[in-house]
């Protein structure tokens, strides 16, 4: 007999004991946080499906199939607690904040020490990054705004220790503060532990950097509307005037053109995407796919499933955007009599291996533009400049100047307004909308919903509810 | 002399009568009168085929009369018990045999579906007339919730593979690999002494299966064939093209958002009007033959058998065919007076083969493409070819023609194109080979070493064209897995059996088993064909992927013993033990063991004074406890939290993708016996009556954590518990035994209860999914205090006469009107017929949704079943009925609902009848047909209209045969020739009105299907067989 077969040690994935035993384990663990299954590109989170509830949350896009499973109740702003939208987000982000959080564990536990301090360091500050991401993705969505309250309103439940077995299900929810509080936390400690660039270029958009932890505290403090942080961490990668450029770090500046960020995608202003290839696994799977819901059947001349177009409605009716706006290219239309509008900007056929993006530099440069004016409470110049910036790019022949604004609100208007243009289909529509706690509008057969409306933030995935005796619903 | 029979004194011609030891030898003649001259203190043996052989004293007497006793009486029969064998009589634990001629001819693909009925215990059910798919096999009830509920197979000493090892849509179930035929015998272990030997996979019964070994003599050559003709029948009563337009525009017309649709009836080809029957295209007559030929013999020291089998049979589907080759060679021989050696080497190739999907095998319930489901559910109105002779297609779908206009999809395949251009085969060789060195250094020693091998080898191939059905939307696929499972067992016993003091006697075993199981798979699949001709996987395609990899190993580690005493074969105590290692579990080591005890009453003086010795020839109470466990199904790594290596923009990632649980263990199962075993009137009637109770502890469950823990699998749990218990009856009687006409008949059934007593804490239930359709449908839900897989489902309360509304009935027992056309001012639910008052449930929910509503229905396991078998002699005839029934559970009719859902799907014809019309029908079983309804009838939710009870007697197996008189057949040098006809399925009595009740649309796919039986979705019936076959002695 031979008692070693007894204990047989796995030959297609590796076993729990030896996950940290060597420098490439942990390289190759750490690769899983960002990417595959499970991890921050899972397709149910930046893979594509939590881009797309941004989007279609919002009042731009109109569901086409009414089918539940591609978010037909998410657009009717009534998913359920059981609805495959409100479970499978949740459940995906706690899936990488957990890995996120066991990753942390092992470093802690002896994993620095096999890649050695400086690697180790660098690491960790990508974990927390990823994670910092998560904890704030899902409060734009189960959670109320931070300004309704500023954050005393229940959040999420807050793990910041890895789980491996049954028994720790269990926890109740931190204020909707406490959890920013921890977004926080760990974007600035990545922003220490982080390395200001990366030799590949393709790491400089596909990996998490200084700049990238700094670009993410904009955003973050902008939903927390303390816009006086969101200046301050703009400045350091947003230089005085145009053209803007960050001068620390990777060298971020918009692209003359803004379709070749859709095309070619490791270009500087891509600060964090991610990254697709035709191999299974590392594409966003089935009916998770930008292009597949946006692009129109092949039918229409588009490559995807036409399960949204744009709300005629809509910003596309908007005549500040100008026809000869170069981001109008990014519109297909079809039909002869019933004429409709679909976002194209993600083109690649199925498997749908466009990147998907996560933030780009145009929305530190507008972060920084509305938080200026509303921390001034003025026509602020350089706000003026940096909305042009992303404007006159796209619009040669739009060029706004101070005097075109009467007041800060028409200013801050106009920047919401661009927003709504330059980030059709990146997901951050719904975002806009809960940090300023503004009414979603109707669109469609859908209606308006206001902030004390029912619906107007997502409720509590079913299982979460009835595994987590300490849980509570919205 | 005259020689009679014990039974009925009636006169036994042909009997044998020899002088021990000497040559002189003669026979009975018609009157059973004999003459033969001896010495006058010789032995007279008087042997006859079907008796007990007697020796008789001459003593000095010139006349001497022999009643001989039948010797069908089981008792003295041996069965194998597991590392030995040992007679009926002496046996303390619970053991059915059925002997291998029962199932040889039998138009089967593996010898358990032949098992169903004949013997007390031993649940089947196949679930479906699919070729070659695993029989449900449950003994004493269904033990496990997560793990399997088949019993271990023994083959020859060697546990093999159970299950479906098939990656396609033809299943591949390894025991087919069993001629039945070659098979000898069939030993079912069921309690835990007579299982107990197995240890640690004891829980669901054993399985013995000895095959057929040489005798010594003249070489003996057999030939067995049969050709067999298989329909399907039951098949629902669907509507015609006329009835299919007139009823479906009704519904239309009741549906003023649906004014867009028309059905129209146009010419095919030839000018007739289209009227498809879809169930011609699907299904055809299975044509089938069959052909064994088997050589044995041997002599003083050697016997060999031999054996060639080709089996071609067709499905009642068509492309649905298996075919079997396969070969067995079994040799014994004494090298010496201490030694001997032999072995057995069978080698078996299938042909599994299936162009597409069935819709009836584990999670095809559901498919778009499923045959069974495609049959019944595509309007007659539609024909699959359009008039030009192309296809009628629609990308992937079925085309609307000029015959339906106003829905743009009909989204189901047409399927005739993948019938004819697509395949989904598998392909199994199987090689089972075992060789043992015996050695007797003293007669009451025997110690054995023997090694085995079982190699199953599987190659899936599946081709979707790219015309139609599943291949469209890939333009092409081709997927090839190719599957290496391999199984060694060296197992070392010794074995003591001595007489102490003429009286005691006494049988010790002990051994040392080690078993190794590897399997390695791995697969290629293929999209985007890049020539249309193509249609193999080596071809140029355009994007390639891994699939169907798959790694596993694991060891058993085993030492065990038994010890057999009894005392003047009146008291007879039993011990089993064994200690397993598994190599899959957390906590490896467990010791199982299991005592019994016996009485065998008529060896008593008391009850010879009592003179009951004249009734009973036998009466034995025995009794048997013990502790056995199940880890069949556990996952190779399945305690390990493993991390599995994905991709990030073409990078190699490692990221945490199994919680395991490093305490996992066996599933515990406590079994508890008692019962007697009595022969009446010498053995005439025998049977066994037995109350079993079997608690079982430790189940493993895959308890969900909240999401939040981010835990990416469920860890396993030994956690819950389950009992089955029941009651068994079996009794064998030779009711005539004349001269000429005898009549043996065998009646057994079996009560079983079983109860989930607990889940894990935090768990109140658990919900198990049709055939794994995650989110399609759930009917079966186990919860404490229930039997398991419950059906759950939504009550109804009949039709509305006034309106032809459906009423179904909330949790707390409210009617309510459900329309699924809701004018202006009315509700889809409402309170009231008339539609204005909208229901709101007390959760505050404007729908019956089956979460809120649905109720603990009916159990779907049977409280009884058995079978009755009987067998008629009359001279040269013979005929043999079996009977099989299962009684007091219910069935979900899934597919009942799709036969009357209200969207363009064509009907079952009592909607003609039983569909409300008009108002005032009273009594309709089916809601007003409003177009798009798939609410009122079931489909959107299962409703308790399409539960039915599924109590049923099956006539399931007839065979009547004509042996060739000797004197004619031996002109030919024909030692005996038989010729029969049979027939399988021949009736059934049921009042369930599918095809069949006895079809489980989750198959017996060994994980997570134990909870999800009585489910009928989809799933295509049974066939009925006739076949003709003959058998030839040389």
């Amino acid at each position: 007999c031979n008692r070693d077969l007894l204990s047989p040690i796995p030959q297609d994935s590796v076993a729990d004991v030896s996950a940290f035993s060597t420098v490439s384990r942990i390289q190759t663990q750490l690769l899983s946080l960002y990417g595959g299954t499970g991890g921050l590109k899972d397709g149910n989170v930046y893979g594509g499906r939590y881009v797309i509830y941004g989007d279609i949350r919002g009042e731009d896009f109109i569901n086409e199939t009414s089918n539940l499973v591609t978010g037909s109740d998410v657009w009717a702003l009534n998913p359920t607690n059981s609805a495959t939208a409100v479970s499978t987000l949740w459940n995906s982000a706690y899936l990488a904040i957990n890995k996120c959080n066991i990753f942390l564990d092992g470093m802690a536990a002896g994993g620095t020490a096999v890649v050695g301090a400086d690697l180790g360091n660098q690491y960790i500050a990508e974990a927390k990054l990823i994670r910092g991401l998560l904890y704030y993705s899902l409060l734009q969505y189960y959670a109320r705004p931070y300004p309704d309250g500023n954050g005393n309103k229940p959040g999420l439940p807050l793990r910041l220790t890895g789980i491996k077995g049954a028994g720790q299900s269990n926890l109740a929810r931190s204020t909707v503060a406490e959890v920013y509080a921890q977004v926080l936390k760990d974007l600035n400690e990545a922003e220490a532990g982080l390395p200001s660039t990366y030799t590949a270029a393709a790491d400089r958009v596909t990996r998490a950097h200084k700049n990238t932890a700094i670009a993410l505290k904009t955003r973050v403090y902008l939903s927390m509307q303390n816009y006086a942080a969101v200046v301050t961490e703009a400045n350091k990668i947003v230089s005085a005037a145009a053209p803007f450029t960050s001068a620390s770090g990777v060298a971020h500046a918009l692209q003359p053109d803004i379709t070749t960020v859709f095309t070619t995608y490791t270009t500087s202003e891509s600060i964090f995407s991610m990254p697709m290839t035709t191999t299974s696994g590392d594409f966003p799977g089935t009916q998770n796919q930008l292009g597949y819901y946006y692009s129109p059947t092949s039918a229409n001349g588009g490559v995807g499933n036409g399960e949204y177009s744009l709300n005629p409605n809509g910003i596309v009716s908007n005549p500040s955007w100008t026809a000869t706006d170069k981001r109008r290219s990014f519109l297909k239309q079809s039909g002869t009599t019933t004429v409709k509008n679909w976002l194209n900007k993600y083109k690649t056929i199925s498997p749908y291996t466009d990147y998907v993006p996560v933030i780009r530099y145009s929305e530190v440069l507008l972060n920084l533009a509305e938080a200026k004016v509303r921390s001034g409470n003025t026509v602020d110049a350089q706000s003026v400049a940096l909305l042009n910036a992303v404007r006159n790019r796209s619009d040669a022949a739009t060029t706004y100047t101070a005097a075109n604004f009467a007041t800060p609100t028409d200013l801050i208007n106009a920047i919401l307004l661009e927003r709504r243009i330059e980030f059709m289909g990146e997901g951050l529509r719904n975002n806009d909308l809960m940090r300023l706690l503004q009414t979603i509008p109707a669109k469609g057969t859908a209606q308006a919903k206001t902030p004390s409306d029912n619906g107007y933030i997502w409720p509590i995935a079913a299982q979460e509810l009835a595994l987590n005796r300490l849980m509570t619903d919205n | 002399g005259r020689v009679t029979s014990s039974d009925d004194g009636s006169p036994l011609p042909g009997v044998t009568i020899q002088v021990k030891g000497g040559n002189r030898g003669t026979n009975t003649d018609a009157q059973g009168n004999y003459r033969i001259s001896a010495p006058s203190n010789a032995q007279l043996v008087f042997s006859f085929i079907g008796y007990t052989t007697q020796e008789v004293a001459v003593n000095n007497r010139s006349t001497l009369n022999v009643a001989l006793a039948g010797d069908s009486q089981q008792l003295n029969e041996i069965v194998v018990i597991g590392y030995g064998t040992q007679t009926k009589r002496d046996a303390t634990g619970s053991i059915g045999s059925v002997k291998g001629s029962a199932i040889a001819n039998m138009p089967i693909q593996s010898f358990e579906a032949g098992l169903a009925g004949r013997t007390a215990g031993v649940q089947i059910t196949v679930p479906n007339g699919v070729l070659n798919n695993p029989p449900v096999f449950r003994i004493r009830g269904t033990n496990s919730i997560s793990l399997s509920s088949q019993p271990l197979i023994v083959v020859d000493g060697v546990p093999t593979f159970t299950g479906d090892y098939s990656s396609t849509s033809a299943p591949a179930n390894p025991l087919a690999s069993i001629n039945p035929n070659d098979i000898e015998s069939m030993d079912v272990a069921k309690d835990a002494a007579a299982t107990a030997i197995y240890g640690s996979r004891a829980a669901n019964g054993v399985v013995f299966i000895t095959t057929k070994r040489g005798k010594a003599g003249a070489l003996k050559v057999n030939y067995d064939g049969w050709v067999g003709f298989s329909n399907a029948y039951r098949l629902p009563e669907m509507l015609n093209a006329q009835e299919y337009i007139s009823f479906k525009s009704q519904a239309v017309a009741n549906n003023p958002t649906a004014s867009a649709i028309k059905y129209t009836q146009t010419n095919d080809a030839n000018g007739k009007p289209i009227d498809t029957r879809w169930y011609d295209q699907v299904y055809r007559q299975g044509v089938s033959h069959n052909h064994n030929i088997n050589l044995s013999g041997g002599s003083e020291k050697t016997n060999y058998y031999f054996s060639l089998g080709y089996s071609n049979q067709e499905g009642i589907l068509k492309k649905n065919d298996f075919q079997r080759i396969n070969t067995l060679f079994n040799v014994d021989s004494k090298l010496s007076k201490l030694f001997t050696i032999g072995g057995k080497i069978s080698y078996s190739n299938e042909q599994n083969l299936a162009a597409t999907s069935s819709g009836s095998l584990y999670g095809e319930a559901f498919n778009t493409g499923g045959l069974g489901r495609l049959a019944v559910v595509l309007p007659p109105i539609l024909a699959p070819y359009n008039n030009d002779g192309s296809y009628n297609t629609n990308g992937p779908a079925i085309g609307s023609a000029n015959n339906i206009s106003g829905i743009s999809t009909l989204s189901y395949y047409n399927p005739v194109v993948s019938l004819e251009n697509n395949r989904s085969n598998s392909e199994s060789n199987h090689i089972q080979s075992n060789a043992y060195l015996q050695f007797k250094p003293l007669d009451w020693i025997t110690l054995r070493s023997s090694y085995g091998i079982d190699y199953l080898f599987v190659n899936n191939d599946i081709f979707w064209s790219p015309k139609g059905g599943d291949g469209f939307s890939y333009n092409g696929y081709g997927s090839a897995i190719n599957g290496n499972y391999k199984t060694w067992v060296w197992t070392n016993t010794a074995q003591f059996d001595k007489t102490f003091a003429g009286s005691h006697n006494l049988s010790l075993l002990v051994g040392q088993e080690q078993q190794r199981r590897t399997s390695r798979a791995f697969g290629i699949n293929r999209q985007g064909l890049s020539d249309a001709a193509y249609t193999q996987i080596q071809a140029g395609w355009v994007t390639n992927n891994p699939t169907g990899m798959s790694y596993g190993e694991n060891y058993l580690l085993s030492g065990f013993g038994r010890l057999n005493y009894n005392f003047k074969e009146r008291y007879f105590l039993s011990a089993n033990i064994r200690q397993d290692e598994y190599s899959a579990l957390g906590q490896k080591k467990g010791t199982f063991w299991g005592a019994s005890a016996g009485w065998e009453i008529t060896q008593e003086g008391f009850w010879k004074a009592a003179r009951l010795d004249n009734v009973f020839s036998s009466f034995k109470i025995r009794g048997s406890y013990g502790k056995v466990g199940n880890i069949g199904g556990i996952g190779d790594y399945t305690p390990y939290s493993t991390y599995a290596s994905g991709l990030y923009g073409g990078a190699s990632t490692l990221y945490f993708s199994n919680a395991g649980n490093p305490n996992l263990t066996w599933e515990t199962s406590t079994k508890t016996d008692v019962g007697f075993n009595f022969g009446l009137f010498n053995d005439r009637i025998t049977g066994e009556v037995a109350y079993y109770k079997n608690d079982i502890n430790n189940l493993i469950l895959y308890v969900a954590q909240a999401p939040s823990a981010g835990l990416p699998t469920n860890p396993p749990q030994n956690i819950g518990t389950m009992y089955n218990k029941g009651l068994e009856f079996s009794v064998n009687a030779r009711v005539i035994n004349g001269r000429n006409f005898q009549w043996n008949s065998n009646f057994n059934i079996t009560f079983n209860k079983n109860e989930v007593t607990s889940l894990a804490p935090g768990l109140n239930v658990l919900q198990t999914t049709i055939g794994g359709s995650t989110g399609l449908e759930t009917v079966n839900q186990t919860a404490p205090g229930y039997s398991l897989g419950q059906l759950f489902v939504v009550r109804t309360n009949g039709v509305d006469p006034a309106t032809g509304k459906r009423i179904f009935v909330n949790s707390a027992g409210q009617n309510v009107y459900y329309q699924y056309y809701a004018p202006t001012g009315q509700f889809n639910y409402s309170t009231t017929p008339d539609g204005t008052t909208r229901y709101v449930s007390p959760t505050g929910g404007t729908s019956i949704t089956q979460a809120a509503d649905g109720v603990m229905y009916a159990n779907v396991l049977p409280k009884q079943y058995g079978g009755w078998d009987n067998t008629f002699k009359y001279k040269n005839f013979d005929l043999s009925v079996l009977m099989t029934y299962q009684l007091g559970f219910y069935v979900y009719y899934g597919t009942n609902a799709g036969l009357h859902d209200q969207r363009w799907w064509n009907n079952h014809r009592d909607v003609l009848t039983d569909a409300w019309a008009k108002e005032g029908d009273t009594g309709k079983k089916y809601a007003k047909p409003v177009y798009g309804d798939n609410v009122s009838n079931g489909s959107s939710m299962p409703l308790d209209i399409n539960v039915f009870r599924g109590d049923f007697l099956r006539l399931r197996s007839v065979s009547l045969g004509y042996t060739l008189p000797a004197s004619l057949t031996s002109k030919a040098r024909i030692s005996n020739l038989r010729v029969y006809v049979s027939g399988q399925n021949l009736g059934l009595v049921t009042k369930y009105p599918g095809p069949d009740p006895e079809v489980s649309s989750n198959g017996a796919n060994s994980n997570n299907s134990t909870s999800s039986q009585g489910v009928d979705r989809n799933t295509i019936g049974n066939a009925r067989t006739i076949t003709v076959g003959l058998r030839a002695g040389f």
